[in-house]
C-alpha cells in the first residue's frame, strides 16, 4: 500500500482530466448501477425460495396446478388436514390476482380465515398503520403488505381497488416474509363472494408443522390422504412452492447473471482504459519521479491506487444509486400470486465496494507494471 | 466550407488498430443489445397485438377482464347469445360462436414427469376455427371430441422447454392427470395461440372436473355492434358477464407489461449509456493526443467546423462498422429465435423497426463520443496547439 501523504498528489492526478475522469466515473457508475440491480434480483429469489432450519410451513395446492385460477380446493379438507399427526395450525387461503402472468405491477389478495390467521401470525407482523381490531370490524378490511402500500401510495383508510375487489385498506403490516410484503390480506368469505359468489372454495390451504424435520413426511400424509379425493392434492414446502411456480421467473433471473458478468467486465475496461490513457500522459513526469528518488515499486503502487480510487467512487455512486432506485421504487417480480421481491442491503454495499477495489487495483495492474519497468532515459525519450 | 477529404477521417481510424477494435467492438455490443431489445419488445407486442380480432367480442365473468384464465361464466352463455343477438355472423346456419375454457397447466411426458413451466391449455369446439381463422392445422388432423385427443401449437415445445420429439404426431403427453395423444399440429403465426395446446371443450371440462367455460368469443357480422353484445351482458345481470372486444383485450394485456418492457428498454439503455461513456472517454484521449495536428490544419485554412465534421465522420465511421456489424450477427442469431415469456412464446421479429432501432443507436454513438471531445479540442487558440506536445 502507499503512505497516507500520497492521497493528495493521487487526487490530484484523478481531477487533472476532470472531463475524463468524469467520464470514466459515470461508465464505472452506471456498470456497478447494473450490476447491484441483477445482484438484488439474484438475493430476491435467494430470500424467496431458500429454506433455512427453521422453515416450518407446507403450502397444499391442487395437485398439477401453480395458478390460482386453477387451483379450487374444498374447504372442508381443513378438519382432515388437522387431524394429521405432526399438524400444528391449518389456515385455509384463497389467492386472487389481476394476472397469473409475470409482471412488476401485479396485485394479489389472499383472503383468510380471520381467527386462524391471526393466531398464527399475530407475532409476524409489525404494524406501520391501522391495527388488527380495525382489520377484524370490517367485513371488507384489507391488511397491505408495506411493500404493495408503497408501491401504490395507499394509507389507512383509503379504499383499494384492484383485482375486481374493492377493500378498505384497515392497516399496513412489516414482515420478514417475502411472501408477505406484497399481498393485501382480507377476510376469506368476503374474497370468496366477491369474486366466486360462493363459499367453500379455497386455493390454498397453509400448515405449520411441530417439527421443521418432519415436512416431507407430513407433506406426504397429507397427499396421500387426498390421493383419491375428487380433488388430489400437492404438499411442498413453503419455499419449494415458490421456487416451482416462479420456476420460470427464476431461469430468466438466473440468465442475468451474464448480464452482471458483463458489466464487471465493462468496470474492468473502463478503469483500466482510463489509467492507461494517463499513465501515457504522464511518461515524462513519471521519469521526473524517479529522478527525484521514487523507487519504481512506488510509481506501480500509486498508478494501482489511482484504479482503485476512480473504481471505487464510481463503484459507490452506482452502488449507492442502485440502492435509492431500488427502496424507492419497492420493486418485485410477481408470477402466479408470487413475489419475488427485489431486494438490496447493506451485505451488497460492501460486496459492491469489495468489487470496485478488485477491479481498481486488477485495472491498474499492467499499466503499473509497465510504468515501473520503464528506464528513466527511456521515458523522458518516449516523449 | 471547404471540408477536408473523407481519405482523411478513414485514414485516421488506421493510426490506432487498437482503439478501432475498441470502437468498432464497443458500438457493436451497443447496437446488438439494442435491436435484441427492440426486437424482444416488439416481438411480445406483435404476439398480442395480432392475436386479437376487431371483429371479435369476447363475452367473460365480469371482474375477470384482465385475464380470461381467471374467468368462469355458465356454459349455457354461448347457447344465449346466440338466441338474443341479431349481429352475430354465421354460415350454413352455423353461428361463429366459440364456446372455450383457457387453463394453465403443467405438462409432462409422463404422469411423474410434469414440466414446471404453465402452458395455457385451450378447451375449444370446431367453432374455434370459425372465430379464429388465424389457425391453420399443419400436421396430422383435428381432434376427435371423447378420445383425449390434442393439437399443439407450433411454438408450445419452447413454452414447455420440450424437444420437439415429445409433441410429435402420435405421442402421448400428460397433464390433469390424463394421458391425451397428440394428432395434429397447428400454427397462428405472431399469436399467442401458436404456444397452446387445444383439446376438446368436453374433455376438457371432465378432465378439470368444471362445468362452467372460461368465455364465448363470438365474430360479429356486417352492421353487427359491440354495444348490443355489451347491452346483452348488462341486460342479463343473472349471467354475470362482460362484452369486450377481442382487441380491447390483447391492448389490456400489452399495457399490462408495460412495467417488464420498461425494464429491458432502462437496460439496454443504460447500457448504452455506459457504451457513450466509453467511447467519449477512448475520443478525448484520441482527439487530446492530435492537438498539433488540428492547429496544423487550421493553419492550412480548414474552419473549426470541417475539422469537426471531419472528427464527427472518423467516431461514425466506425460506430456504423460496429452497427452494421452487430444488424448483420443479430439477423443472423436472433431472427425468428422463439422465446419463451410468462404463459406464452413468441419469436423474436427482426423486422425494419428494430434495425433501425440499433443502427440508429450506432449513429448516435458515433456523433456523440465525437462531438464534445472535438469541440473541447478546438478551444485551444492555435499557436498554442502548434507549441503542444
Amino acid at each position: 500500500m502507499i503512505a497516507p501523504k500520497f492521497v493528495p498528489f493521487i487526487l490530484k492526478q484523478i481531477i487533472r482530466h476532470r472531463a475524463r475522469t468524469l467520464l470514466t466515473l459515470g461508465g464505472v457508475a452506471t456498470a456497478m448501477f447494473l450490476f447491484v440491480a441483477v445482484q438484488s434480483m439474484q438475493r430476491g429469489v435467494a430470500i424467496a425460495t431458500e429454506q433455512s432450519a427453521g422453515d416450518n410451513t407446507l403450502i397444499v395446492y391442487r395437485e398439477d396446478r401453480y395458478c390460482p385460477f386453477t387451483s379450487k380446493l374444498p374447504e372442508h379438507y381443513l378438519p382432515k388436514i388437522e387431524r394429521i399427526a405432526g399438524v400444528k395450525a391449518v389456515v385455509p387461503m384463497k389467492v386472487v390476482v389481476n394476472n397469473c402472468r409475470a409482471s412488476l405491477d401485479v396485485v394479489t389478495f389472499r383472503g383468510v380465515a380471520v381467527d386462524r390467521f391471526v393466531e398464527q401470525n399475530e407475532s409476524n407482523f409489525q404494524f406501520i398503520g391501522g391495527s388488527l381490531a380495525d382489520w377484524r370490524k370490517r367485513s371488507d378490511a384489507a391488511l397491505l403488505g408495506e411493500t404493495l402500500a408503497r408501491r401504490r401510495g395507499l394509507k389507512v383508510g383509503d379504499r383499494f381497488d384492484a383485482a375486481g375487489v374493492v377493500s378498505y385498506v384497515a392497516g399496513i403490516v412489516r414482515s420478514d416474509e417475502p411472501q408477505d410484503q406484497n399481498v393485501a390480506y382480507v377476510h376469506l368469505d368476503f374474497l370468496q363472494q366477491t369474486v366466486d359468489r360462493k363459499l367453500g372454495i379455497v386455493t390454498q390451504f397453509n400448515v405449520k408443522v411441530d417439527d421443521p424435520k418432519k415436512m416431507n413426511e407430513i407433506a406426504a400424509a397429507i397427499d396421500a390422504e387426498f390421493r383419491f379425493a375428487e380433488q388430489p392434492t400437492s404438499t411442498r414446502p413453503e419455499k419449494a412452492f415458490v421456487a416451482q411456480a416462479a420456476a420460470d421467473m427464476i431461469e430468466l433471473i438466473g440468465f442475468a447473471k451474464y448480464l452482471g458478468i458483463g458489466c464487471l467486465v465493462a468496470v474492468l475496461a473502463l478503469v483500466a482504459n482510463a489509467i492507461v490513457l494517463s499513465v501515457q500522459d504522464r511518461i515524462k513526469e513519471h521519469a521526473i519521479l524517479q529522478t527525484i528518488g521514487y523507487d519504481s515499486s512506488l510509481i506501480g503502487r500509486l498508478i494501482i491506487t489511482e484504479g482503485v480510487m476512480i473504481g471505487v467512487i464510481g463503484g459507490m455512486l452506482g452502488t449507492f444509486g442502485a440502492l435509492a432506485v431500488i427502496e424507492w421504487g419497492q420493486y418485485s417480480l410477481s408470477i402466479d400470486g408470487l413475489s419475488i421481491p427485489i431486494q438490496a442491503g447493506a451485505s451488497l454495499v460492501v460486496s459492491g465496494l469489495a468489487i470496485s477495489i478488485v477491479l481498481g487495483v486488477v485495472a491498474g495492474l499492467v499499466p503499473a507494471w509497465q510504468a515501473s519497468r520503464r528506464s528513466i532515459a527511456a521515458c523522458f525519450r518516449a516523449v | 466550407m471547404r471540408l477536408l477529404p473523407f481519405e482523411y477521417a478513414v485514414r485516421n481510424l488506421g493510426r490506432s488498430p487498437l482503439r478501432l477494435v475498441m470502437s468498432v467492438a464497443g458500438s457493436a455490443l451497443v447496437v446488438l443489445l439494442m435491436i435484441a431489445a427492440s426486437a424482444f419488445v416488439r416481438g411480445m407486442e406483435r404476439s398480442l397485438a395480432d392475436s386479437g380480432s376487431p371483429r371479435n367480442v369476447i363475452l367473460l365473468g365480469a371482474g375477470s377482464e384482465e385475464s380470461i384464465e381467471r374467468s368462469e361464466i355458465k356454459s349455457s352463455v354461448p347457447t344465449q347469445a346466440i338466441a338474443s343477438l341479431r349481429g352475430i355472423k354465421s354460415r350454413l346456419g352455423q353461428a361463429y360462436v366459440s364456446p372455450e375454457i383457457h387453463m394453465a397447466l403443467t405438462v409432462g411426458i409422463a404422469r411423474e414427469e410434469q414440466s414446471t413451466s404453465q402452458v395455457v391449455v385451450r378447451g375449444v369446439e370446431f367453432s374455434a376455427f370459425l372465430v379464429h381463422p388465424q389457425i391453420r392445422i399443419s400436421e396430422g388432423r383435428m381432434f376427435q371430441p371423447g378420445n383425449n385427443e390434442i393439437i399443439v401449437g407450433k411454438l408450445a415445445s419452447t413454452r414447455l422447454s420440450m424437444s420437439e420429439q415429445h409433441l410429435a404426431l402420435g405421442k402421448t403427453i400428460w397433464f390433469d392427470d390424463k394421458a391425451w395423444t397428440i394428432v395434429g399440429r397447428f400454427e397462428a403465426p405472431n399469436t399467442v395461440m401458436d404456444a397452446e395446446i387445444w383439446a376438446p371443450l368436453n374433455d376438457l371440462k371432465v378432465s378439470a372436473k368444471r362445468d362452467t367455460i372460461s368465455c364465448a368469443v363470438l365474430t360479429l357480422a356486417d352492421g353487427g355492434e359491440l354495444e348490443d353484445v355489451s347491452a346483452f351482458a348488462a341486460s342479463r345481470v343473472d349471467l354475470e358477464i362482460v362484452a369486450m372486444s377481442e382487441s380491447e383485450y390483447y391492448r389490456k394485456l400489452i399495457a399490462f407489461y408495460q412495467p417488464v418492457r420498461m425494464m429491458i428498454w432502462v437496460t439496454a439503455a443504460l447500457i448504452a449509456l455506459g457504451g457513450i461513456f466509453g467511447g467519449l472517454n477512448t475520443m478525448y484521449a484520441a482527439f487530446a493526443s492530435r492537438i498539433r495536428e488540428i492547429g496544423t490544419l487550421q493553419s492550412l485554412g480548414y474552419s473549426r467546423r470541417a475539422i469537426v465534421v471531419s472528427f464527427v465522420q472518423e467516431s461514425t465511421l466506425a460506430a456504423a462498422a460496429g452497427a452494421l456489424f452487430a444488424a448483420a450477427i443479430s439477423l443472423i442469431l436472433f431472427d425468428g429465435l422463439a422465446i419463451k415469456f410468462s404463459m406464452g412464446a413468441f419469436d423474436l421479429r427482426m423486422d425494419g423497426a428494430a434495425l433501425a432501432t440499433g443502427l440508429a443507436a450506432g449513429l448516435i454513438l458515433g456523433i456523440i463520443g465525437a462531438l464534445p471531445p472535438a469541440l473541447r479540442c478546438l478551444h485551444m487558440p492555435i499557436t498554442q496547439a502548434l507549441k503542444a506536445a
